[in-house]
């Protein structure tokens, strides 16, 4: 057992110390045997106690180590470098949560939160007692990583990892790439449009040879862990053979007898059975909708590259890394919000934006001539009672961006903004201004009090009680309504589920740390990048696609990872394999073997989370988790329940 | 004249504040080579001295002083301080070669233990501009006390050259000998992190900012909230009263064309509601008014946030400032447009917070020899593909991060630096190819 602990207790900058009282715990850890010397610090993770820290540990020779702080969340790595900088094993270093455990949790009992603190410290001096030097393990990382999704946020990580040098499969669940973006023209923030910037992103990674690109596809099996994980990727066919022609195709898609609503272009329109979504789209390769398509035979018969017989393929591939960019839904209003689907002039955002791709010089809906346009602002975001209580960041400027585009191209419109108080922040704000010196209306309501949409005789008539006016009720008679639907996340999160991870109290995938960490997840090995992780503009997307790659790259980079050695470890001499554990473990890590003569379970160690879920069901008690054992963890129990 | 060094990196951050350090931090990570100059004493920027942050309420110190410090002991981080890139000449493809000044710090950064003997012994007395004039310091004086690094400095415009700090220093590390050093540093690739500066609020007469006390900026707000506050509390500058009823101004100095800048700040709403609830926490007793024209809550957790602070009491009130006016108690007299009344009214507090904005800081663009650095109508740093590449400059090579390209939060800063560290990468293995 050890003798030389040191024990740093850190005030947090009155975080800790305005709760508990620091010097106390102190004295009453310095009167623990084993401890040689016990401090206070103002900041114990600042360098200047780092410097202190290695000093001591180096000069008097410690042999354990203990700081009371705050989560190890935040800072065990932090103390554990210190440790190891000293040239202690970082195993010997043990970190006590006196913030969020103590002082944060009982700020209103100073006594009870600081005999609780003394409890904690003395837990972990037991264990730093009982611990003792380990070695990290090794795996070679391949250096491969499968992005997925490719929209502008995948298309451009792909991008940046293929030039990083590594091997990249980018793959989508839809037959052509681009994401939301395909979907607009003009875009805000600069000239050009979604379609040309596809372009351009598609042009450079088609050109990367360490780009693979699978459409169709998605994962839907996952094994390993960070370094060496294997997936199962699904491929749907086309049933379109590679070279197509032009002429035939079109002469096929003309006599496609099956209709349906052309989701691209948010069902404002209908397509075929057999279809691309607009002329110049990536891949150059129409598909057949199979969930649609009746087997008529009709395209077969003008166009010999239809192709029937292709089959669904299954690929294995092995990556070290995965990194998410499946972007978002917009919401979908329901029925009858502010008059959705029940008034036949209200459409969403999406919609309006391609409508006015449809439109050459008048704005048309539904046979009738739009001039004067109502947009509802936050629909589907900042609810009162509804579940999205963000804020989708886009919106507002998309909308003001959407309605400018729209007066320059049909210039006898009238643009109404109903919103709830408009957010161009950053430079976005001078197109709110530009538009309010073309002349649109804004009339602003709160949150409980939004515009009310409704049907007068064959008028749509949007109200509002204006705050900007002194509340006065206000109406304006709307040929069309847009509703500017925020973002959601994607409907389908199977591959969320599959690859365990977790999501925000917005549903979008979350973060380890949003300021240190804000592209990686807890799930060792997967980062997310765009507004999968949470709503964001095209700049946005591609600045969390361009981090993301940089942090799966750094991890994989140097061809071997080092894995935590925290991990279970199974005596065979005790081990009588009945698979219990196996059962319980939620990584598959344990495998039943022979070892001389004898069948039982072993660890792989690359895979093995040392999450401790097969300790309490193996019946012989064979297996102890390394870093955690029955002595360390029976030894903190006792501390935690002595009293002083 | 001393004779140049020639040092060579493979990368040349400038600015080392948490935008700088996060790229540096990446690039090293990868090995490569990396020198940041910073113009300051420390580490850190604008965000090592903040209070606590949005919209998690971390403490800023407990989540900047780890990287701060995982920067400065990097292997493959080099980090010079009082220093400034000069000239920075692109002589071709990854072939750039920057003159670097540094200013004498006086103190021998190794040998200092930071045990303040210097301070005490220290006769003059200056403003603090760490702790925004709220205090004084001396002038042998360590920046402040989570500074990285942690040691002292002179500061020799006010230093009468007495010399008691240096026979006070126990372990002989003021060294007064120590002059300029100019050096030649060769880089392939060149991150400009260079940060903002924040609006300075004399632009704007008529809220009184110099003339009456207690209308104070909130980055002085900011240092009375921190953990490592001047005061152990909030104190109002004119008379040391603890304020009980606090009036914030947003906008001030953004969106305002009479000043010079349409663009809006980004981070003055959420700072804002972040002080305001800080202090109803520190001062349970106090209202809080933020008088606002609209509220930029749109990140993640941001109108939640918003929310919460409406829940907890902090007052909102849509109206446009016209002028502040001193009572004799020192109390402040805002007349203002409420815009939901559609009237003019007054309302009294005892003390004021402007919430200024935040302003380019692009002097470096001057450095740039031949071709010259771009920037955008406002004076950030023009993003040349902002759309596919968001830190490209027109220099190829020349790559930027954070707030040099407009106003931001931290978590985009972060991002935008990861994303200037990932194009430099592409950059300096197209050299190797
Ligand atoms: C109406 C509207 C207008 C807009 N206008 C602008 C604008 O002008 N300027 C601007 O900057 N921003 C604009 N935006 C925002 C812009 O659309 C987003 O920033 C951008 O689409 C985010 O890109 P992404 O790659 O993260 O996500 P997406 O574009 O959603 O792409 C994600 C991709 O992942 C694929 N995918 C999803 N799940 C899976 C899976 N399980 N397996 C494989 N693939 C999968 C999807 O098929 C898709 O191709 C607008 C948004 C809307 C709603
Ligand atoms: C009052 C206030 C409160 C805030 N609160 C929050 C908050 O709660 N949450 C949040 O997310 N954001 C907050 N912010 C925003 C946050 O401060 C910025 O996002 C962040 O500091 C940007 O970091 P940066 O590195 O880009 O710039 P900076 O912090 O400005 O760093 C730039 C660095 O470059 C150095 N430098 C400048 N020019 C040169 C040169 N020529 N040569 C060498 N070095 C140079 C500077 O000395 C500095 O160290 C707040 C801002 C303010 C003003
Ligand atoms: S960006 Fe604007 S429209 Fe969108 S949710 Fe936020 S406030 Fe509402
Ligand atoms: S500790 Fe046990 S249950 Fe957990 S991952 Fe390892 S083998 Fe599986
Ligand atoms: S310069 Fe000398 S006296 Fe001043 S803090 Fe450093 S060691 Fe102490
Ligand atoms: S962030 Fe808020 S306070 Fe700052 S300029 Fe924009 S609207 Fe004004």
């Amino acid at each position: 057992m050890k003798k030389k602990i040191g024990v740093y207790v850190c005030h947090c900058g009155g975080n800790i110390s305005d709760y508990v009282d620091v010097e106390k715990v102190r004295e009453e850890i310095e009167k623990d045997e084993g401890v040689f010397l016990a401090k206070t610090t103002m900041f114990a993770c600042a360098d200047s106690n780092q410097k202190d820290m290695v000093t001591d540990i180096a000069e008097k020779q410690l042999d354990g180590a203990v700081v009371a702080s705050c989560s190890p969340k935040l800072h065990l790595l932090t103390f554990s470098a210190v440790a190891e900088r000293a040239g202690l094993n970082k195993y010997n270093y043990i970190h006590a949560n006196i913030r969020e455990q103590a002082s944060w949790a009982h700020s209103d009992d100073k006594v009870g939160a600081t005999e609780k603190a003394i409890q904690i410290v003395k837990a972990a001096v037991a264990k730093v007692k009982r611990s003792n030097a380990l070695e990290p393990i090794r795996v070679e990382a391949t250096n491969a990583v499968a992005v997925v999704g490719a929209g502008v946020a995948g298309l451009r990580s792909a991008i940046e990892l293929a030039e990083s040098g590594s091997q990249v499969y980018l793959i989508e669940r839809e037959f052509f790439v681009g994401g939301r973006v395909a979907q607009w023209d003009d875009l805000f923030v600069s000239n050009e449009t979604g379609k040309e910037l596809i372009t351009r992103l598609y042009d450079k990674a088609m050109n990367h040879k360490n780009i693979t690109l699978f459409t169709g596809a998605e994962i839907v099996e996952n094994s390993g862990s960070v370094g060496n994980i294997s997936l199962k990727v699904k491929v749907s066919p086309r049933h379109m053979k590679l070279n197509c022609d032009e002429g035939n195709l079109e002469k096929a898609i003309e006599v496609c007898p099956v209709e349906v609503p052309d989701k691209f272009n948010f069902n404002i329109t209908t397509r075929k059975a057999i279809y691309h979504n607009f002329p110049g789209e990536y891949p150059q390769l129409p598909v057949i909708d199979m969930e649609h398509c009746t087997r008529c035979g009709e395209c077969e018969k003008v166009c010999k590259n239809v192709d029937f017989s292709q089959q669904e393929e299954f690929l294995n591939i092995k990556v070290g890394s995965v990194l998410l960019a499946t972007g978002y839904d917009p919401y979908e209003p329901k029925n009858d919000e502010f008059g959705y689907k029940t008034i036949d002039n209200v459409v969403t955002l999406p919609q309006f934006k391609r409508l006015v791709h449809y439109c050459d010089d008048k704005l048309v809906y539904k046979g009738k001539e739009v001039k004067n346009i109502a947009y509802i602002y936050c629909v589907g975001s900042r609810q009162v009672d509804g579940e999205n209580k963000y804020c989708s960041r886009y919106c507002c400027t998309a909308t003001i961006h959407a309605a400018i585009t729209a007066k320059k191209k049909y210039k006898e419109i009238y643009n109404f903004h109903f919103n709830r108080g408009i957010r161009t922040y950053g430079k976005q704000e001078v197109l709110y201004d530009e538009s309010s010196r073309m002349g649109d209306i804004y009339l602003q309501s709160f949150e409980d009090h939004p515009p009310v949409v409704s049907k007068v005789g064959d008028k749509t008539m949007v109200t509002i009680k204006d705050i900007l006016t002194a509340d006065k009720t206000l109406e304006v008679e709307a040929d069309l309504v847009v509703l500017v639907t925020g973002m959601v996340p994607r409907q389908d999160n199977s591959i969320g589920s599959l690859l365990k991870v977790p999501k925000g109290r917005d549903n979008f995938f979350n973060e380890i740390h949003m300021k240190l960490r804000p592209v990686e997840t807890v799930i060792d090995g997967v980062t997310i990048a765009g507004a999968s992780q949470g709503p964001k503009n095209i700049m946005e997307s591609m600045n969390s696609s361009l981090a993301a790659a940089t942090k799966s790259f750094s991890l994989i980079a140097a061809g071997e990872l080092a894995l935590s050695p925290t991990i279970a470890k199974i005596d065979a001499d005790n081990c009588e394999w009945c698979g219990k554990c196996d059962d319980a473990c939620p990584f598959s890590a344990l495998t039943k073997t022979d070892v001389n003569g004898k069948q039982v379970a072993v660890v792989n160690e690359a895979v093995c989370k040392g999450c401790g879920m097969c300790m309490p069901v193996c019946p012989s008690n064979a297996i102890e988790l390394i870093g955690y054992t029955d002595d360390q963890i029976e030894s903190m129990i006792d501390a935690l329940v002595s009293t002083h | 004249m001393s004779e140049k060094k020639i040092l060579e990196y493979d990368v040349l951050v400038v600015g080392g504040g948490i935008s700088g350090g996060e790229a540096a931090l990446n690039l090293a990570n990868l090995d490569y080579k990396v020198l940041v100059v910073e113009k300051d004493l420390s580490l850190g920027g604008k965000m090592i001295a903040l209070s606590k942050v949005f919209p998690t309420l971390d403490c800023a110190a407990c989540i900047t002083t780890p990287k701060v410090s995982e920067i400065s002991r990097h292997p493959n981080i080099t980090i010079m301080f009082s220093a400034e890139a000069k000239k920075i000449d692109k002589l071709g493809e990854h072939n750039f070669e920057a003159h670097v000044h540094q200013k004498p710090r006086y103190v021998n950064i190794d040998d200092c233990t930071a045990c303040q003997l210097c301070e005490k012994a220290c006769p003059v007395s200056v403003i603090d501009e760490y702790q925004q004039g709220l205090i004084g310091r001396k002038a042998a004086f360590i920046p402040f006390s989570i500074a990285s690094p942690r040691a002292a400095a002179i500061d020799i415009t006010n230093c009468t050259l007495c010399g008691a700090c240096e026979r006070a220093c126990p372990t002989g590390c003021i060294d007064f000998t120590q002059t300029d050093l100019d050096y030649v540093v060769k880089a392939k690739a060149v991150v400009v992190a260079t940060g903002f500066k924040l609006f300075d609020p004399l632009k704007i007469p008529r809220y009184g900012y110099g003339k009456y006390k207690n209308v104070i900026t909130s980055m002085q707000m900011e240092r009375q909230l921190a953990p490592t506050r001047p005061f152990n509390t909030i104190l109002r500058p004119g008379d040391g009263k603890m304020p009980d009823n606090i009036a914030y101004v947003l906008c001030t100095g953004s969106r305002d064309k009479s000043v010079g800048n349409p663009i809006c700040s980004q981070v003055c709403c959420m700072y804002s509601i972040k002080q305001g609830q800080l202090l109803m926490g520190s001062l349970p007793m106090a209202d809080v008014t933020i008088y606002y024209l609209h509220i930029r809550a749109f990140g993640k957790g941001f109108n939640e946030f918003y929310e919460q602070s409406k829940e907890m009491g902090v007052e909102f009130i849509k109206g446009k400032i016209g002028n502040i006016k001193e009572k004799e108690n020192g109390n402040l007299i805002l007349r203002y447009e409420d815009i939901e009344e559609g009237k003019v009214k007054e309302a009294e507090h005892d003390m004021v917070v402007l919430s200024v904005g935040v302003m380019s800081n692009s002097e470096i663009s001057d450095s740039f020899q031949g071709e010259s650095l771009v920037l955008d109508d406002y004076g950030f740093i023009h993003q040349n593909d902002i759309l596919a590449s968001p830190s490209e400059t027109n220099i190829d090579g020349v790559f930027v991060a954070g707030t040099a390209t407009g106003p931001m939060d931290i978590p985009d800063s972060i991002l935008s630096a990861g994303a200037a560290s990932a194009e430099t990468t592409s950059y300096l293995r197209r050299a190797v190819l």
